[in-house]
Parts: structure tokens; sequence; C-alpha cells
């Protein structure tokens, strides 16, 4: 389940930097994580600690994006918060997955769009419901945003 | 500082280039767009200059903040006449104590945030994402090019029988509200309440929304959002309502409307904190001298509702927007 925290939260951490020192390399063999990878930043793992990226060319994961890093580290350490602030809207089909398969509570303080992916699954921690439409996700986050 | 700055940031492989024009200019959009890379980039250009095998083309300093959360302050009080970039990891950007400095400061900001700023009133018009331009594949070099994430209007779905909805009571819902005769108009009491309201509004009712778009920046994105949610949700944000009166002509002035060509190369950051924050003064100051015309914001003169210069001023709105008012 995808929850989401609206608004300030000491306990939200920044992923970026918590991916750069602390990632595993063997987060970067799961197919899920690969697919990430592709989805977001446009480039293919390739071995060890390489991917290839159109636009950088070979790279080492430090060199994901901010949004990515954040991602990976929400799929993989889910008895974290992290603050998807830094995840663009091209991340949020990707949290909506995450949240299919862990329970996973993020820090918010943007509207991000989820319309395209409507109806969906989003408990929003700070009044304890459940929202399955944008209207109703905008609705609840006018209170806090 | 005032003015246009062209910057151009590349190395053999990446290539920036951009225009700032306002203090304040916020970049956000997708991720995997390049923004820290940019942000990297300019910063081993301030530490190492043309050693770092990158190119900084610009007239005035780039500089990136990179220091301690605690000492900004310190940092940044003593730069003057640049342009600051600072990453979205710095909570500093959105205290009251930072919006005070970009105030009173002879700098341009370029902030990377999707939170907004709360605390500044920065454009809808200086908020951009970062896109790539033709075919790329490493390791030829990548054309990076700033597009702005909003538009001053989206009236594509206009309703014939609408509300219309002022930020508030000031000068500008007092002229709509004075020529709408169709129309119902209704004040927000707030830009930070626009978005609230939206969501008030039952779905059989068609609402369009009209705010100064030089100080709205903080908000755009929650209202397009609402927008976008809802099919009944129409769109215009022009600079300010001063900003039609200077344009609408009827000051008859031609260094009016040289200004206006440019404004950036009139208005002094340290002086005045937003373009609205200008326009207003601009026109104040131009009318000071004849009683009729005197403007106030808080009270609009008979002047300027008469129906020889209402025409002029909705001369200046988008044309399916005056069917509306009129």
């Amino acid at each position: 389940m995808l929850k989401i925290f609206f608004g300030d939260m000491e306990a939200a951490n920044y992923g970026p930097s918590w991916f750069k020192y602390n990632y595993h390399p063997e987060w970067l063999k799961e197919p899920f994580v690969q697919q990430m990878i592709e989805d977001v930043d446009h480039s293919r793992y390739v071995d060890g600690l390489v991917i290839d990226s159109p636009v950088l060319g070979p790279i080492p994961p430090e060199r994901l994006s901010g949004g990515l890093k954040t991602l990976i580290m929400i799929y993989e350490r889910p008895d974290l918060i992290f603050d998807a602030t830094s995840c663009g809207d091209n991340c949020a089909k990707w949290l909506l997955e995450i949240g299919k398969q862990k329970d996973v509570l993020v820090n918010l303080n943007y509207l991000m769009t989820f319309k395209a992916y409507e109806p969906f699954q989003i408990y929003i921690e700070n009044e304890g419901k459940m929202v399955s439409d944008y209207s109703s996700f905008l609705f609840i986050a006018a209170k806090y945003l | 500082m005032h003015g246009k700055h062209h910057i151009v940031v590349e190395s053999e492989n990446l290539k920036y280039e951009f225009e700032i024009r306002r203090n304040i200019t916020v970049i956000q959009g997708d991720s995997a767009s390049g923004k820290t890379t940019l942000i990297e980039l300019l910063q081993l250009h301030s530490r190492q200059g043309h050693r770092s095998g990158v190119r900084v083309e610009s007239d005035v300093p780039c500089t990136v903040y990179t220091g301690d959360a605690q000492q900004w302050l310190n940092f940044l009080q003593v730069i003057n006449n640049s342009i600051i970039f600072i990453d979205e990891d710095y909570s500093f950007v959105f205290t009251r104590e930072f919006a005070s400095l970009v105030k009173q400061s002879g700098n341009y900001y370029v902030i990377i945030t999707r939170r907004p700023l709360k605390n500044l009133p920065y454009s809808i018009q200086e908020i951009y994402g970062i896109r790539t331009s033709g075919k790329y594949h490493f390791p030829e070099q990548v054309y990076h090019e700033f597009y702005p994430v909003f538009s001053d209007k989206n009236l594509r779905k206009i309703p014939e029988k609408a509300i219309l909805l002022l930020e508030d009571q000031a000068a500008g819902y007092q002229f709509y509200r004075s020529i709408c005769k169709k129309t119902e108009c209704v004040s927000a009491e707030g830009n930070s309440n626009v978005f609230h309201k939206l969501l008030e509004i039952k779905d059989d009712q068609q609402i369009i929304v009209i705010a100064d778009g030089a100080a709205f920046g903080a908000y755009i994105n929650a209202v397009v959002r609402a927008a976008e949610s809802r099919e009944n949700i129409a769109l215009y944000f022009p600079e300010s309502f001063e900003w039609l009166i200077l344009k609408s002509g009827i000051l008859n002035n031609a260094s009016i409307e040289e200004i206006l060509q440019h404004p950036e190369n009139y208005i002094e950051s340290s002086e005045y904190l937003s373009w609205e924050q200008y326009f207003t003064e601009l026109l104040e100051a131009n009318t000071r001298d004849n009683p009729y015309m005197q403007y106030q914001k808080g009270r609009l003169p008979d002047y300027y509702t008469n129906p020889k210069n209402v025409q002029k001023i909705l001369g200046v709105i988008p044309e399916e927007l005056q069917q509306i008012i009129k």
C-alpha cells in the first residue's frame, strides 16, 4: 500500500543522498529496479555498477537521477520514510507500483499528478483515508500543502 | 541587478543554454531532465574555472550555493550582482529569512524546487522545465534548453456562462465586477485561497480564474492540477491588473510602451521583489498628478470603468474572455 503524508515531516529522509552512500550493488540486478531505470532515466543497466545513459554515457549508480534514487530507496527500504518531493511526475506510476508490492509511507510536498492512473489506491496518512481518484486526492492535499 | 542574461554552460558532451530575466527563477519538472547535472557543471566551473573542462558564458557571475545549511545567510548576503543557483536539497529557501534576503538583493536566484516557495511572489512565466532537443547518443553533445512549464492562459474550454474568480477585492476585482453583466464575480480573498475556492465549486458551475501571473508562481501548480482534474475550469494569468491598464494605452505614454516591451531592463531586483510591484508603482507614478486618473490599488477610480477605457483594457485580454465578460 502506498501511503502519503502531506507537509513537513521531520522523519522524512532525502532519497538522493541516502542512496549515494547506502545503496547495495545487488539492488541494481533486480528486474523491478531495472524497469524503473529504463522508464525514468531512459538508461539501461549493463552489469556490476555500470549503467548506460544515452546522455551521460556509462555512469555509476551515484549519477542516476535524484527522482530515481529516491524511488529505489522507497522500494528497497520500506522501513524508512523518504521525501518523494524529489520525484517528478514521471515517478508517479512507479510509486503506485511500489505500493502494490510493499507497504510504504512517503512524504510529499507538492501536487504530484496521479490523474492518469485512476482508479488508484493511495492512503492519506494525515487523515487516515483511502482515495482512489485524483479529485479526492487534491481535496485532501489542499488542506496540507 | 536588472536585465536579461543569456547563459551557456557546456562541456564536450553537454550543453545548456537559457535566459534569466527576473530575480526569481524556479526549475522543476520530471526526474532525469538534467537539473542536478546543470548544478554540478556550474559548481565545477565555479571551483576550478576553465581548468574544469566546463565553459560558462554569462555577462554576470554564476554562483552555486553548496555550503552548510546553517550558513547560507553569511554566504549569500555578501554576494552582489550575480546569478545564484540553489539545488533542491536546501530547505532554507522556504523560510521568511530567505525571502527577506531576496527582497533587498542585488542578485537573481535560480532555485530548483517542486515544492512551492510560498514566501516569495514569483512569476508563473519564470517556472521552467529542462528538455533535451534532437536525438542524442553519447558522446555527441546533448543540447538542453529551458521551457516554460505553465502558460498564461488555458481558455480552450471557456464556458459561455461562468463565474469569474479573482484573487482579492482590489482594483482588478472592482473593474470586472463593474463591467460584468452576465457573469458573477467572486473574490478568493487572497491568492493562496484560489485553489481551495476552486475545489468548493460544484461540477455543473463553470469558472474562470483570473490572477496576477507575476506573483502567482507558488500557487500555479495547484490551480493547474485542479483545472486538469475537472472540465469546468478556465485560467487567465496576465502579469497583473496594473499591467493590463498600462498595456491598454489609456495613459498614452510612449515611454511606458517602451518599458513594457522589455520590463527586465527597468526593474531593479533590489528595489522590487516582483514585477507586479513595479507595474503598480509605475501606474501610480504616471497618474499621480491627475485627480481623475490617480490610481489606487485598494479603490479603483471611476475613470477606469468609463466605456471608452473599459474597451481599451478589454482589448488587451484574450478575445474568448472578452465575449464572456461583456
